[in-house]
C-alpha cells in the first residue's frame, strides 16, 4: 500500500528537478534514523484534496481491508445470503453503518421513502395507513442495540470450522437507532382486548414475516428509521426497519410495511421451517427469541495475528446477552484451566455489546485464548461441550459456547477446540 | 369529564395554595405521559378493556377489582391483600409494576421520572368520580389530601383522545386529516388496501382464500416454474432448497428438514408460496395455483397418495403434518449450564492442561485459504 506513494513521489522529485534543480528538490536530513522522520513526505509538502472532494466521506485507501465478506459456498444464491461484519478489525462498541453484516431474503429493496407506507391492521379499533412522514411526527427515541442473527457461529456446532472471528462470529453488529416505539404506534390504532399477538412484515420480495408476543411488541420494539444518525442504510432496511431489542435477528423486520395484531401466532415460514432449534431426540424448540450471553475475543485472532512479538499485548473482546446488560467478562490464556477477570471499557448498555480488555505481558509463548461473559440475570456463557450434551449438533442456531484461538509464538492463530 | 374537574379544582383550591409546585401533578403533562399506556389502557368516556383494564373510576378501587377483566392471580391476591388505588399505591405500582405487584401481567417497565408519575397519577384521577378521588387521596397513610389539578391548567378534554381525533378531523385543512388516537396521525386503511397485503394464512385456516388446485396441476406448475431451482421431485438441485423427503432422519447425524419430515403446518407452505415464491418473481401466483403446488408438494412428500388428490380451502385444515406434534416451546432455561447460575470456576478448572482436540484447518473452509473447496458444511438458516 504504502510503494504507490514511493512511486509517485519519485516520479514528483525528478520533474521538480528537471523543472527547477536543487532549489526545488525536498529538504531532507542526512543523518541516522528512520527515513518516515529523516525524509520530507509528500503530505507534508504538497496540498492534498480541498472540502468537497469527498462530500460523503469514506474510509481511508489503507483500510481497504476491512469490509464485509461472505462464504461463497454456503448459499445457492447472493440474494439470499448472508455476509460477515469485520469484527475483528473494530473496536468500541459502535458498529460503522458500512460494516454492519448483511442477511438478505430477496436481495436488498431499493425503496423512495415517499412510496413506503406502514399498515397497522388486525385486532385494531382502527386499521391505519401511515406515511413516513406521519412516522416522523411521532415522539421519537434513542437506543443503542446489538442486533444479532440466531445463526452466528451456527457453522461451528460441529467443531471448528472457519478461521476468523469475523466468520464465527460476525453476525452481529451494534448501532444507535432512533425511531418511535412500536408501543407509540400501536395506540394509534388502538390495541383490542384480544391482542396478544402481533405480526411484523416486511415490503422485500421475501415478504419477511414474524409472529411477536404482544408482550415484547408494546415493552422496548422501536420502529426506526435512523442508525448512528443517519438514515438506514437499504440493506438495513431502509426506510424503515422493526428492532426487536435481545432478540434473534430475523425478527428485526426490515423495510417494514404492516404490522397486524392477532390472537395468536401465525407460524410462519422462518419460525417453523428455519428459526427452530433441533434437538438429538427429533423434537424442535420453537419461539427461542432471546440471544444468549456470549463473548469472543476479536484480537489477537486468525485474522488478527500478533505482529510485534512478545511484551505488552492487549486482548480486545466483545460481549453482549439478549438479558440485558453483561456484568462480567472472564479471560483464559490456557483453554478455559484458569481465568482472569477482563476490564469492561465503555458505555455498558442493556442489550448492547460491551467491550472487554485484558492487557498482558505475553511471553511469545503458546496461548490458548477463552473469553467467558457472565450477564445481569446471571446468566453464565456455556462451553460448547456442554451446549453440544444438551442440544447436539444440528441445532443450527443459538451456539453461544466459548470460543477458543490457539495462539502461536509467531503470533498467528488458529481457531481450535480443547478437552 | 370535564365537568367532574372542575368541581374537583373547586375542591382542592384551598390545599393548593398550601403545596409547593413541584408536589402537584400535572394533569395536562399527565394526558401526554399516559400515551405510554395507551396501547393498552383505555380512560374516559366509553372507554373498554384492552390488553389492560379501563382505568375509569380507578381511585378507590380495588385492585384486581373489575369483575369483567381477567387479571393476574397476583393482581387479585394484591387486591384481597388490601392494595386499594390510590395516589401512592399508583405511584409505586406505576413507578415499578413487577416489584409492586410481584407477577403483574403488565408488561411495562415502569415510569422513571417522578414528575412523570405525578402527571400521569393526577391525569387519572380526573376520570374518578369525586367521592372515589377523595378516598382515594391517601387515606390510608392518613395524609392531606394529594394536590389536584393546577387551576390554570387548559381544559383537559383537549388533550383527550377523543378530542384530539374530533381536533384533527374538524380541523382539517389537510387532505387527509389524522385519525389516530393519541396524536391523529395516520389515516384509516381502506378495505381494498388491508386485502392487499394482509395475505398471511394461519394453521387454523384464517386467512385462506378462496379456490382449489389438483396434484396433476401442481405438477405441471413445478416443473414449469419450481424444478430449476427445487428440482424435478423437489429433491433440491445444487444448494438450492430441498422440499420433499428426509422423513425419519431428524434424529441422523444429518437430518433432513423439509416439508414432510420436519414443517408442522401445512397453512405455511401455502403461504409462503404465495408471499414469496418463485424466487425472483414473487406474487405472480394465483390463489388456485398456490392450492395446486401446495398439493403437488403434499403429494411429493406422501402425505396424500392420491394423483387425482384437490386442495381447497374447504379440505385444507383437515391435513395434518406428520411432525406437528414435535415442536416444544423454548426450555433454554432448564439446561444445567444455565439453571445453575453459579458463579463459576476461576483457578485450576481442569485437572489436566486444555488440549487441543480439533482445529480449523482440518477442513479449513475459510473463503481465501489455500484448500478452500467449497467442501464446508453448515447452514444459515
Ligand atoms: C403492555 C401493556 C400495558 C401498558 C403499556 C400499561 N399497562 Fe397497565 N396494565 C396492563 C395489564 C395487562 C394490567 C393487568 C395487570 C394484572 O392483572 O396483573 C394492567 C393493570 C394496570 C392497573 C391496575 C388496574 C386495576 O384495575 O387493578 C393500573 C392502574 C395500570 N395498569 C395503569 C397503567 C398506566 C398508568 C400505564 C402507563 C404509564 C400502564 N398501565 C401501562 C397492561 C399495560
Ligand atoms: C430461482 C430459484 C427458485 C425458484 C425458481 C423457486 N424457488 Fe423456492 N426457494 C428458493 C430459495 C433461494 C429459497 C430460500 C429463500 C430464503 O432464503 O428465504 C426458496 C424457498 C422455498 C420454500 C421454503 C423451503 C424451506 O425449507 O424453508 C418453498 C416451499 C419453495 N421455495 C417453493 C417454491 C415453489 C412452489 C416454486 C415455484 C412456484 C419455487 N419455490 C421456485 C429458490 C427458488
Amino acid at each position: 500500500m504504502g510503494k504507490g506513494n514511493g512511486i509517485d513521489r519519485r516520479r514528483l522529485l525528478t520533474a521538480g528537478l528537471a523543472a527547477g534543480g536543487a532549489a526545488l528538490a525536498p529538504r531532507a536530513v542526512a543523518g541516522e534514523g528512520d527515513p518516515a522522520i529523516l525524509e520530507v513526505q509528500d503530505w507534508t509538502r504538497y496540498l492534498g484534496d480541498g472540502v468537497q472532494a469527498r462530500p460523503y466521506g469514506v474510509p481511508s485507501e489503507f483500510e481497504a481491508h476491512v469490509v464485509r465478506r461472505d462464504v461463497e459456498w454456503l448459499t445457492a444464491a447472493t440474494e439470499s445470503s448472508v455476509n460477515f461484519t469485520p469484527i475483528h478489525e473494530l473496536d468500541g462498541i459502535i458498529t460503522p453503518n458500512g460494516l454492519c453484516f448483511e442477511r438478505h431474503h430477496a436481495g436488498i429493496a431499493e425503496i423512495d421513502p415517499a412510496d413506503h407506507r406502514l399498515m397497522i391492521n388486525g385486532l385494531v379499533d382502527q386499521p391505519l395507513v401511515f406515511t413516513m412522514e406521519d412516522l416522523k411526527r411521532l415522539p421519537r427515541e434513542n437506543r443503542v442495540y446489538f442486533l444479532e442473527c440466531a445463526a452466528n457461529s451456527g457453522m461451528e456446532w460441529r467443531g471448528s470450522q472457519l478461521n476468523g472471528a469475523q466468520y464465527t462470529h460476525g453476525m452481529v453488529h451494534c448501532v444507535m437507532y432512533t425511531g418511535v416505539p412500536l408501543r407509540t404506534i400501536l395506540g394509534e390504532a388502538g390495541i383490542k382486548a384480544s391482542g396478544k399477538w402481533v405480526l411484523a412484515e416486511g415490503a422485500d420480495a421475501s415478504v419477511m414475516t414474524r409472529s411477536i408476543p404482544i408482550e415484547k411488541a408494546v415493552d422496548d420494539c422501536l420502529v426506526a428509521f435512523m442508525m448512528n444518525g443517519e438514515a438506514l442504510r437499504p440493506e438495513q432496511g431502509y426506510p424503515l426497519r422493526l428492532v426487536v431489542p435481545g432478540w434473534e435477528g430475523n425478527m428485526w423486520v426490515k423495510w417494514l410495511r404492516r404490522i397486524e395484531v392477532g390472537d395468536l401466532p401465525w407460524h410462519q415460514r422462518e419460525e417453523t421451517s428455519k428459526y427452530t432449534d433441533l434437538l438429538p431426540n427429533g423434537k424442535a424448540r420453537r419461539f427461542t427469541w432471546v440471544m444468549d450471553v456470549k463473548s469472543v475475543i476479536t484480537s489477537p485472532s486468525p485474522q488478527m495475528p500478533i505482529s510485534h512479538g512478545p511484551g505488552p499485548l492487549v486482548i480486545s473482546g466483545l460481549a453482549w446477552s439478549g438479558n440485558g446488560r453483561i456484568t462480567r467478562v472472564d479471560v483464559s490464556l490456557d483453554g478455559g484451566r484458569n481465568w482472569r477477570r477482563a476490564r469492561i471499557d465503555g458505555p455498558s448498555l442493556p442489550k448492547a455489546l460491551h467491550r472487554f480488555y485484558l492487557d498482558i505481558d505475553w511471553d511469545g509463548r503458546d496461548l490458548l485464548l477463552q473469553s467467558r461473559a457472565i450477564d445481569e440475570d446471571g446468566f453464565v456463557q456455556p462451553s460448547k461441550e456442554e451446549l453440544r450434551a444438551v442440544r447436539g449438533e444440528n441445532s443450527i442456531y443459538h451456539n453461544n459456547g466459548i470460543q477458543t484461538w490457539h495462539v502461536k509464538p509467531d503470533g498467528s492463530s488458529e481457531n481450535v477446540e480443547v478437552s | 369529564m370535564s365537568k367532574s374537574r372542575k368541581s374537583l379544582l373547586a375542591a382542592a383550591a384551598a390545599s393548593l395554595l398550601a403545596l409547593p409546585a413541584h408536589a402537584q401533578g400535572d394533569p395536562d403533562n399527565g394526558a401526554q405521559v399516559f400515551k405510554k399506556c395507551l396501547a393498552c389502557h383505555a380512560v374516559g368516556e366509553n372507554a373498554k378493556h384492552k390488553v389492560g383494564p379501563h382505568l375509569n373510576d380507578l381511585f378507590g378501587r380495588t385492585a384486581g377489582g373489575l369483575g369483567d377483566y381477567k387479571y393476574s392471580n397476583a393482581m387479585h391476591e394484591a387486591g384481597e391483600n388490601g392494595l386499594v388505588w390510590e395516589d401512592e399505591t399508583l405511584h409505586d405500582y406505576l413507578a415499578d409494576p413487577r416489584g409492586a405487584v410481584k407477577g403483574t401481567k403488565m408488561a411495562f417497565a415502569g415510569l422513571k421520572k417522578e414528575d412523570e408519575l405525578r402527571d400521569v397519577v393526577a391525569y387519572l384521577r380526573t376520570f374518578s368520580s369525586e367521592d372515589a378521588a377523595a378516598t382515594g387521596a391517601s387515606p390510608v397513610s392518613g395524609q392531606e389530601p394529594e394536590p389536584t389539578p393546577q387551576s390554570d391548567a387548559p381544559d383537559v378534554a383537549a388533550t383527550e383522545p377523543a378530542a384530539a381525533q374530533a381536533v384533527a378531523a374538524a380541523g382539517g385543512t389537510a387532505t387527509e386529516p389524522g385519525v389516530g388516537l393519541a396524536y391523529g396521525l395516520g389515516r384509516r386503511a381502506t378495505e381494498d388496501e388491508v386485502a392487499a397485503w394482509d395475505i398471511d394464512v394461519r394453521p387454523d385456516g384464517m386467512g385462506l382464500p378462496d379456490g382449489s388446485g389438483t396434484v396433476g396441476e401442481g405438477d405441471m406448475l413445478f416443473q414449469e416454474q419450481c424444478a430449476s431451482c427445487h428440482g424435478v421431485f423437489g429433491e433440491g438441485a445444487g444448494r438450492w432448497p430441498v422440499l420433499a423427503g428426509g422423513q425419519g432422519t431428524l434424529t441422523d447425524e444429518r437430518p433432513e428438514k423439509t416439508i414432510g419430515s420436519f414443517w408442522p403446518y401445512l397453512s405455511t407452505v401455502f403461504d409462503y408460496i404465495r408471499r414469496a415464491m418463485p424466487f425472483g418473481n414473487a406474487h405472480s401466483l394465483t390463489d388456485d395455483e398456490v392450492y395446486a403446488l401446495t398439493a403437488y408438494l403434499l403429494y411429493m412428500n406422501d402425505v396424500v397418495a392420491d394423483e387425482e388428490f384437490e386442495l381447497s380451502k374447504e379440505n385444507f385444515s383437515e391435513i395434518e403434518l406428520p411432525n406437528a406434534a414435535n415442536f416444544i416451546d423454548d426450555d433454554r432455561d432448564s439446561e444445567p449450564h444455565y439453571a445453575a447460575k453459579a458463579d463459576p470456576c476461576m483457578r485450576d478448572c481442569k485437572d489436566t492442561p486444555a488440549e487441543i482436540v480439533m482445529r480449523a484447518r482440518i477442513l479449513d473452509v475459510t473463503p481465501g485459504s489455500v484448500d478452500d473447496d467449497g467442501a464446508g458444511a453448515g447452514a444459515v438458516d
